[in-house]
């Protein structure tokens, strides 16, 4: 598939400003004995009509032409030598050399800067050539196209089809000559859903219970499980944590390019909000706007204010480059702000555009820089950045009305003071004007005057060329306007509004692929932050646009309905068991014939082994290690603590991240990323084999175990097998676990003479194993 | 089809999961046996790479790029002294004296340029290849290329580099990205590899207890047949095992006779101004260990350079902390047998202007039109200049070299066609040197 675009720069108003004014007598005569002498000489060989290949689209053989510019904007600024791009070419500065072989002569190029301040006098008036379009971005690629409610296909055993789900998938299976296998068992099932509903395991009696329902009764027993899961808290912190991956969340800065990382002490407050948001089940709607525009939504409480202005948090949390010495700083955090929203809730990359038309999605310079001209009406608000002035310089935060004031515990004392970036020296923490503990939130807010932003060239923000009125993606094939309709505010309310239309070709695709995808270990676009023309395209189209519709229509982009009908369809419930003809024929199960065996992300991982070894508070943890701590993460040495709580409120500092899930593959909070890799590097089996955290829970278990188990060996291994995996032993592993810990026992002989401990050091050994095996670490 | 188009095909394909790791299961067992990824080979000069990464962007103008005052008025300029060192006269400046008795191994890339004059972009350019966008750092891209020596051992180890970016394998299999020693902010003379010794159990006893595991992981497997994500963990399992007696080991410097430790400075750090508590010397003799173990790319960080005010000041004590730590590393190599296919590479993200000379300033900016590296070993001439500052040293003017150029030239040594070491993904060809390609500098191959 080809895309044809027709690109140009032109603008009107830039035609309409003065094109025909008549120059004065001694400005042309300049013109004619400097200037003209040296274009011809020197540019026109490029930069002209008869040029074997016009150089940036630059023109500068007609009065027009040259004030219009090429690819990288007008060319001058008439009166104002400094702010023009023809003289900083002239210059070779800024990357911009020309003529490229060696500059011209000073004095020449002072000539022009003259010229340019007489206001660039130019009778090479030719006559009017019809003004090409705008920037064309028709596309045929298939995601920019309206979804069209598909028929539901016909299959050959409808008694499969329990949801429309089914009979698109069973259509695929069946075109590739393939046969959906058994339903899984009962059991299999229940740890499937806990982990995909709640990042958690079910007990061995949990499962045992399900499965008596479940042969009792069918799918009601299913259903019933799965309203209960929907319903419990541990839902938002499981599917919170797949949207913070999106939201690249991060507690602090990470490195600024200088090797600083100021902490985030707020951030916090936008995690706990998208959990909450989750278990609301706030629709997504809803949910993209208050993420956008929450500071421009009435609010018919405070509580509901703070809430709406913590969402914003989501444009305020990027990871920012230094300040110092980066004139680009400002563009940066805007940039950020594009790219979270861009391939976030489109998926799509937008931020190529930043420096070039993007060579093949239809996403033009133009398109970026009306969307940036939202965001540069925008104050981003991330707050003080370890008061450190040449990183994030110091913003201000949203003060929340509702939320209680916090004060840092008697006795606190800040230990890491910000140091002087010249004599490296310790200073003082400025007083702030706030109370001490007053509930803050990172966020946006709007500018006081909203203004349409330039284009700037190759991203520089000193080389500004166009102004682009602020407008959305004009590719996106739907009705109604492109640009920002007329607003007195930075048009964030109204992105939030185009984003969550009810004919968006993308957000509601976006959304429902990536549930997908957290339900099947595998998307319908299998490259979920991108559904542009790099990214892949969907393996079940209409599926997809099946799904997109129901979402936002009949489910009113209810997340937990569209869950629902997903965990209560056929494909979902499939064994993962896959037969010789699979494996062979379908061997990355594109068309679902199975379920896809998974391994447990970082956070269900530890979530299971502080569960599994009765170590894990299930109630959500106040705030963050770091809510009173203002500083540079690089100056504290390892901030993290240990903490009993589910993983999703551990600090995730970056660069810096709890040590229990830094091996597995933990997103590092910089950029969206809507699926996490699954890798099997040595690094987490040295985690199993050697980790202080596994080390201690596998002996906190065995602890426990010995005091609860009365009996002999045999009752203590199948209580460890019961509560590590949840079912009963096989023939034979009685022994061969008794048989180890023996061994284990006369080993640790010599290093714990205490035979009381050593008994639980040597069954402690056996804990560990259990929760080093594969069985623990994957789920079918 | 031919296989390589295939391999690729599946491995964009598969979304993640089983087919994902299947194929990354299986580059694991063709670099095993030596055959990474089917790409072409070049003859290679060196055999592994030894990154010495300057970060802040060293003052090259009072270290390797002489630039004495020409003319009756003050200019930009070297304001440290500068002797001719070695049977090739090298210039090097006083602040290096131990690096300058290894003036004839160096060669100096005087006409370095880069893009960017900002930190943050122009280091992940001199990692990656882009200044902005996430894409496998070029010790990554060696590793995909060519695979591991040392299947104890991670292939390419990343020392006290705070952005993970810098060593990332972005879009390629993730087992070829860079193993950090000393992640953000942690001591780096204690800094190790996460979790890789334990003295909870006797070693007879981890074996047993993993044979356990093993057995417990066939039986499990025995029930689901196929699936090549269970096989690649039980496999990574014995890696683990295996890199726990190895590694422990050749962290561990104190078995080194103290003479060594003395001439490499190990635990000696000065902290002044931006010169910042490094552990240089420690790194460098852990770079030299690695390099003898078979790590493929071994990268070594020390900063900042970038001495904005009190710019002498600083920067003596940034030559003082690395000068005598590389001169060691450079003899241990030579001493060893390992230099002439070890490639060292010196240098950061760009490098500064010149002071002028009794003018009363004492700082300086960022210059990422003109800078230097140099390189030694690894079939580089020795003793050798390449390429030209102007007079103020504030231009490459001669014998241009950016860092696509380096890339190039560093991946063909290493025995890769940097223009065809390619990966597909996102629906095309990425390469390290990106889409404008790279010149390899043939005029520095001895």
């Amino acid at each position: 598939m080809r895309l044809r675009f027709l690109i140009t720069f032109v603008t009107l108003f830039v035609l309409a400003k003065g094109a025909f004014a008549v120059d004065d007598k001694a400005g042309i005569a300049f013109f004619e004995s400097k200037i003209r002498p040296a274009l011809v000489k020197h540019c026109y060989e490029c930069h002209a009509k008869d040029a074997k290949k016009i150089g940036g689209k630059l023109r500068l053989d007609t009065r027009e032409d040259l004030r219009k510019g090429g690819e990288s904007g007008s060319s001058i600024m008439a009166g104002k030598p400094d702010e023009s791009l023809l003289i900083h070419a002239l210059k070779w500065e800024d990357n911009l050399e020309m003529p490229p072989k060696e500059p011209l002569p000073a004095a020449l190029i002072a000539d022009f800067a003259q010229w340019i301040t007489m206001g660039a006098p130019d009778p090479r008036i030719e006559p009017m050539v019809p003004v090409a379009p705008p920037v064309d971005t028709t596309t045929s690629h298939w995601s920019f196209q309206p979804i069209k409610n598909p028929p539901t296909p016909a299959t050959k055993t409808p008694e499969w089809i329990r949801d429309p789900v089914d009979a698109f998938i069973l259509a695929g299976i069946e075109k590739a000559g393939l046969a959906p296998t058994r339903l899984a068992s009962p059991e299999t099932l229940i740890r499937r859903l806990y982990v995909d509903l709640w990042g958690l395991a079910p007990t061995y009696e949990q499962i045992a219970a399900f499965a008596d329902d479940f042969k009792t009764r069918g799918q009601p027993a299913v259903e019933k499980l799965v309203d209960e899961l929907l319903a419990a808290p541990y839902f938002g912190e499981r599917w919170g944590r797949h949207w913070l991956d999106v939201a690249r969340y991060g507690e602090s800065n990470g490195n600024d390019g200088l090797s600083r990382n100021p902490t985030f002490p707020h951030a916090w407050r936008y995690r706990d909000y998208v959990i909450a948001a989750f278990n609301r089940d706030t629709p997504y709607n809803l949910f993209v706007t208050e993420q956008i525009a929450g500071d421009l939504l009435p609010a018919d409480n405070d509580v509901q204010r703070d809430q709406q202005l913590i969402a914003t948090g989501f444009l305020a949390l990027g990871a920012k480059p230094a300040k110092a010495m980066n004139e680009n700083f400002d563009m940066d955090v805007v940039d950020d702000q594009i790219a979270v929203v861009g391939s976030g809730i489109l998926g799509l990359s937008v931020a190529c555009a930043r420096c070039h038309d993007h060579k093949h999605d239809p996403i033009p310079a133009r398109d970026y820089y009306a969307l940036a001209g939202i965001f540069q009406s925008t104050e981003t608000l991330w707050g003080a950045a370890a008061y450190e002035g040449l990183t994030a310089p110091a913003t201000d935060l949203h003060v929340l009305k509702a939320a209680s004031l916090v004060p840092p515990p008697p006795g606190f004392v800040e230990t890491v003071l910000p140091v002087d970036s010249n004599t490296g020296k310790p200073r003082a923490i400025p007083k702030s004007k706030l109370p001490a503990g007053t509930p803050l939130a990172m966020g946006v807010r709007d500018r006081k005057e909203p203004a349409d932003g330039r284009i700037a060239l190759k991203g520089e923000s000193k080389k500004l060329g166009d102004r682009v009125p602020r407008g959305f993606l004009t590719a996106c094939v739907m009705s109604g306007e492109k640009s920002l309709p007329s607003t007195s505010q930075s048009g964030r309310l109204e992105l939030a509004h185009w984003l969550t239309r009810s004919d968006h070709p993308l957000t509601a695709r976006v959304m429902v692929n990536r549930v997908w995808l957290h339900l099947f270990g595998q998307a319908i676009v299998a490259t979920p932050d991108d559904f542009g023309v790099y990214g892949e395209v969907p393996t079940h189209p209409e599926l997809l646009d099946h799904l997109a519709l129901r979402f936002s229509g009949d489910m009113n982009w209810s997340v937990k309905k569209l869950i629902r009908a997903i965990v209560l369809s056929h494909v979902y419930q499939l064994d993962s068991a896959a037969d010789e003809r699979h494996l062979t024929a379908d061997p990355t199960n594109r068309w679902h014939a199975r379920h896809l065996r998974r391994r447990l992300d970082a956070e269900s991982l530890r979530d299971k082994l502080l569960q599994t070894s009765a170590g894990l508070n299930l109630a959500p943890a106040d705030g963050s290690i770091i809510r009173h701590r203002d500083i540079m993460v690089q100056l504290a040495g390892n901030l993290q603590e240990p903490s009993p709580h589910r993983s999703v409120y551990l600090c995730y500092l970056r660069n810096s991240p709890p040590a229990e899930l830094a091996p597995f593959d933990l997103p590092d909070g910089t950029v969206v990323s809507g699926r996490r890799e699954v890798t099997a590097l040595p690094a987490q089996a040295l985690f199993f084999l050697n980790s202080p955290f596994v080390v201690t829970r596998s002996r906190a278990l065995a602890e426990e175990l010995l005091s609860v188990t009365a009996g002999d060996d045999g009752a203590i291994v199948t209580a460890a097998i019961r509560r590590v995996l949840g079912r009963d032993p096989d023939p034979g592993e009685i022994e061969r676990a008794a048989a180890m810990v023996r061994d284990a026992d006369t080993a640790l002989q010599a290093s714990q003479p205490d035979a009381k401990i050593r008994r639980e050091w040597a069954w402690a050994v056996y804990c560990q194993a259990l929760m080093a095996t594969n069985e623990f670490r994957h789920v079918d | 089809m031919n296989p390589l188009f295939s391999r690729r095909h599946l491995l964009r394909s598969a979304s993640c999961g089983f087919g994902y790791l299947a194929f990354s299961a299986l580059c694991q067992q063709q670099s095993a046996l030596g055959a990474a990824a089917a790409v072409p080979r070049l003859p290679a000069r060196a055999k592994r790479v030894i990154f010495l990464c300057m970060s802040g962007g060293p003052a090259q103008l009072d270290t390797f790029d002489y630039k004495p005052q020409k003319g009756q008025k003050k200019h930009p300029g070297s304001v440290f002294k500068f002797d001719q060192h070695g049977e090739s006269g090298l210039w090097i400046s006083e602040l290096m004296p131990e690096t300058a008795k290894h003036a004839d191994k160096l060669c100096v890339l005087n006409g370095m340029h880069a893009d960017t004059g900002n930190h943050a972009q122009s280091f992940h350019q001199l990692h990656t290849g882009d200044r902005l966008l996430t894409r496998p750092s070029i010790g990554a891209w060696i590793n995909y290329g060519l695979g591991t020596d040392n299947t104890n051992l991670p292939g390419f180890v990343s020392m006290n580099t705070a952005k993970p970016q810098a060593y990332g394998s972005a879009f390629l299999p993730s087992e070829h990205q860079g193993t950090p020693l000393g992640i953000n902010g942690e001591d780096m003379s204690v800094a190790t590899l996460p979790n890789i010794a334990g003295n909870h159990l006797p070693a007879a006893l981890k074996r047993r207890q993993l044979d356990l595991v093993q057995a417990m992981n066939r039986s499990h497997q025995s029930d689901r047949p196929g699936d090549a994500v269970l096989e690649s963990v039980i496999e990574s399992m014995e890696m683990g095992f295996r890199m726990q007696a190895e590694a422990p080991d050749l962290l561990n410097t104190s078995n080194e006779p103290a003479s060594v430790l003395e001439r490499y400075r190990v635990g000696v750090n000065v902290t002044e101004g931006t010169c910042k508590a490094s552990d240089f010397g420690r790194q460098c003799l852990l770079a030299r260990r690695f390099a003898e173990a078979g790590v493929r790319f071994i990268e070594v960080n020390h900063g900042s350079w970038d001495q904005h005010k009190n710019h002498r000041r600083d920067l003596q004590a940034n030559c003082q902390v690395t000068d005598a730590p590389i001169a060691a590393l450079l003899e241990d190599l030579d001493q060893r047998g390992l230099l002439h296919d070890t490639l060292v590479v010196w240098g950061g993200e760009f490098g500064r202007p010149g002071l002028t000379p009794e003018d009363g300033k004492d700082e300086t900016g960022h210059n990422a039109n003109g800078f230097t590296f140099w390189l030694a070993g690894g079939g580089v001439k020795g003793g050798h200049v390449h390429g030209r500052t102007d007079d103020t040293g504030a231009r490459a003017v001669d014998g241009k070299v950016h860092f696509r150029d380096l890339h190039a030239t560093i991946l063909h040594m290493m025995g890769l066609s940097p223009n065809e070491l390619t990966y597909h993904y996102e629906g095309r060809d990425h390469r390290l040197t990106g889409p404008e390609g790279g010149q390899v500098v043939r005029e520095i191959f001895a």
